[in-house]
């Protein structure tokens, strides 16, 4: 096999193509739905309800990458959403308010990584403590009411749209993603981040300020939900505190595992996540097209998650047997062909060590 | 040996110390909503938190198994959902049933949403906090597929199975009577039946227990399908406790269930815990939100609560298991002194 050959082959074999090749397959299939999914105006406007779901992935991406869990994102966006909408409504400047969210989510982000990066408890008792924890606080804070009429010109970044077709909330996610694509795959930072993934006891050896990275990870995670919560804002223009309770975490967590980032950590790409999100859009978008129900869409997206881990889990067996396959050849080889090569060098040490 | 003896003697005491902690947190809850709420300390009210704790009890101990081998099953609210939904429609459909046969059904579809998630964590290698969110999500759509958004009513429902919840036979409401006899039989089967050991040495720590012969997956399995037919013996509760069941019946029920497991001492980190104190612990969860809803405390605070607990008794654990840690190689690291010390003199 030539070069060329050997390289489009590895493109082709890489799974952000197979994903690429879902999202076609699923464009397809809802375009047979619906003439009007082939529009433009359409095609641009299928993520923006997902948006906020994407931001959090993007967060969690991290958190994985390093071969840890946060299931308390949705709580966390609600905190913050709530905790935005209630300080506007006090009097506050609708941005300055946005601020007070952004803070609150990144607080709660280093209270889960402070648990897990210091006092070193494990990130799915914590984060499942937290994810009831946080969404308590988020009910403490506004109750069973709601919060609505948020200023338009806030509004715009969740659910504004720039030359009337393109929307704004698909600037923001795009430009999060290589901004946090950037992080994750060309700083110092995100190489600390996938060696921790992939051995923790590797990294500390070498020298690598692990407890600090596990702790920015999940205040970055807390950071892109306050993001999140802004984005959501806009988008449904009010909150309340029940939201995102539903099947949005598992959707998030889906983005994530479906974006081919190992859950065991150590793997995985921004671009992979982005790509799974639309993905996700892309279905829930063709069944609801098909006048298929939110439990069945429920279904549906939690059995791709299960499937995505189990494909992954079965790539990495044949991986690992076609390893060991080639390594018992390469020994199996010493054994036959007890090479000269092989053997003379060890003579030749003993011998000058003789000598000398 | 002596020396191990006493390391051994630590371990126990610390444990006792975890159990008389929530002991006492229980005796202080009663003791405070008992002078706060004026109708707390009526045998009217102990029946009501008897009956709720029933339920909890009952997938606690189930989750208990789950728990001890560094696992976890999230899905339990959607099986007693689920479950409780097909007892009463059953029921609803068929007046003739006997209601043991309900009770069996509603056991053997929870064990075979369990032997789904044991399947995915022990065959499937998904961990089993992913795996169970994932099928938390998908029984409850399976459920709402079922029920397309009717509700079993009350009315429909034959009068003997309306009556079982209501029945206090010894003064303890019959649903108790059930749930004490769970948390026997499981505390029985943990402290001495060889298969329920295997539980502990897998949490203890999972590649020893391999080596050492046991059959890792299949106990595994096992408390998966436990916990299952135990949420599924939860639902059938839960339909004869509200007798009307809708799609979100046991909704977040998980939530009371792992939280009562880990504040009574069940170590999420695997290996230690008891049926004692986990009923315990659902004691303490459900008198809490009992006396919440007495004094006219928001629900709303009962969630933040329940994770805040979850949170605060997972720190503890995780600092009493490393000061014993620390504890046992000190005396170990002066063992080492000593012998060497004796063997050079």
């Amino acid at each position: 096999m030539n070069v060329a050959a050997r390289v489009a082959l590895r493109l082709v074999a890489r799974w952000e193509a197979l994903l690429v090749a879902l999202i076609v397959g699923g464009g397809v299939w809802s375009w047979t739905l619906s003439d009007f999914f082939l529009r433009w105006a359409n095609l641009l406007d299928l993520a923006t309800p997902y948006v906020f779901i994407g931001l959090l992935a993007l967060g969690l991406t991290f958190v994985v990458v390093a071969g840890e869990i946060d299931i308390s994102v949705a709580s966390t966006m609600a905190v913050s959403a709530v905790c935005c909408a209630q300080v506007w409504q006090a009097g506050v400047h609708v941005w300055l308010a946005a601020v007070v969210g952004l803070a609150v989510a990144t607080a709660l982000g280093l209270v889960n990584g402070v648990l897990v990066g210091v006092l070193d408890l494990p990130s799915l008792a914590v984060t499942l403590g937290t994810l009831a924890a946080f969404r308590g606080l988020a009910y403490v804070i506004l109750g069973g009411g709601s919060v609505a009429g948020l200023p338009g010109g806030f509004t715009k970044l969740g659910g504004g749209y720039v030359a009337s077709e393109l929307p704004v909330a698909l600037l923001v996610l795009i430009g999060f993603a290589v901004l946090l694509g950037v992080l994750l795959h060309a700083t110092r930072f995100g190489r600390y981040v996938y060696t921790i993934g992939s051995n923790r006891e590797v990294a500390r050896f070498s020298g690598m300020p692990v407890a600090r990275t596990r702790v920015t990870i999940f205040v970055l995670s807390g950071f892109t939900a306050g993001v999140a919560a802004i984005v959501y804002l806009g988008f449904f223009g009010s909150v309340q505190a029940d939201a995102a309770s539903g099947s949005e975490l598992i959707d998030v967590v889906t983005a994530v595992v479906l974006g081919g980032v190992d859950i065991f950590g150590g793997s995985g790409t921004m671009l992979g996540v982005l790509l799974a999100l639309v993905l996700i859009a892309v279905l829930r978008n063709g069944m609801q097209l098909a006048n298929l129900g939110g439990a069945t869409q429920d279904i549906v997206i939690g059995g791709l998650l299960l499937g995505a881990i189990l494909a992954g889990n079965v790539a990495r067996a044949t991986r690992g047997r076609r390893l060991r396959r080639r390594r018992a050849q390469a020994s199996w080889k010493e054994v036959t062909q007890p090479a000269d090569q092989a053997r003379v060098p060890v003579a030749t040490t003993i011998d000058s060590e003789q000598g000398g | 040996m002596l020396r191990r003896g006493e390391a051994v003697s630590t371990l126990t005491v610390v444990a006792r110390l975890r159990d008389a902690g929530i002991f006492v947190a229980l005796a202080a809850t009663v003791l405070l909503f008992s002078v706060q709420a004026t109708n707390f300390a009526t045998v009217d009210n102990w029946q009501d938190i008897a009956t709720d704790v029933a339920m909890v009890v009952t997938v606690a101990v189930g989750e208990t198994m789950v728990v001890l081998t560094r696992n976890i099953d999230l899905s339990v609210g959607s099986v007693v959902g689920l479950t409780a939904y097909i007892s009463s429609n059953t029921l609803a459909h068929h007046h003739g049933v006997p209601i043991p046969a309900i009770a069996l059904l509603a056991v053997a579809v929870g064990a075979a949403c369990g032997v789904g998630n044991g399947l995915l964590v022990t065959v499937g290698r998904i961990p089993a906090i992913i795996a169970t969110l994932a099928t938390l999500s998908i029984y409850r759509g399976v459920l709402f597929e079922v029920t397309h958004g009717e509700n079993v009513l009350a009315s429909q429902l034959p009068q003997g199975f309306l009556d079982l919840a209501a029945k206090t036979p010894a003064g303890l409401p019959s649903l108790a009577w059930m749930a004490l006899g769970v948390a026997i039989v499981g505390a029985v089967l943990l402290r001495w039946a060889p298969w329920a050991r295997d539980l502990y040495v897998i949490g203890s720590n999972p590649d020893a227990a391999r080596l050492a012969g046991v059959r890792v997956g299949t106990r595994v399995m096992t408390a998966f399908a436990v916990s299952g037919a135990l949420a599924g013996l939860g639902g059938f509760m839960f339909a004869a406790r509200f007798a009307s069941v809708d799609a979100v019946a046991g909704r977040g029920f998980e939530f009371d269930v792992v939280t009562a497991v880990v504040i009574g001492g069940v170590n999420v980190f695997g290996g230690s815990g008891s049926v004692l104190g986990a009923t315990l612990g659902a004691l303490l969860v459900a008198t809490i939100n009992n006396g919440f809803t007495l004094l006219r405390i928001s629900e709303f605070w009962k969630i933040f609560f329940e994770g805040t607990a979850i949170v605060v008794a997972v720190t503890v654990d995780a600092l009493f298991k490393q000061r014993l840690q620390q504890a046992l190689r000190r005396r170990r690291r002066a063992e080492m002194i000593a012998a060497h010390r004796s063997a050079t003199t």
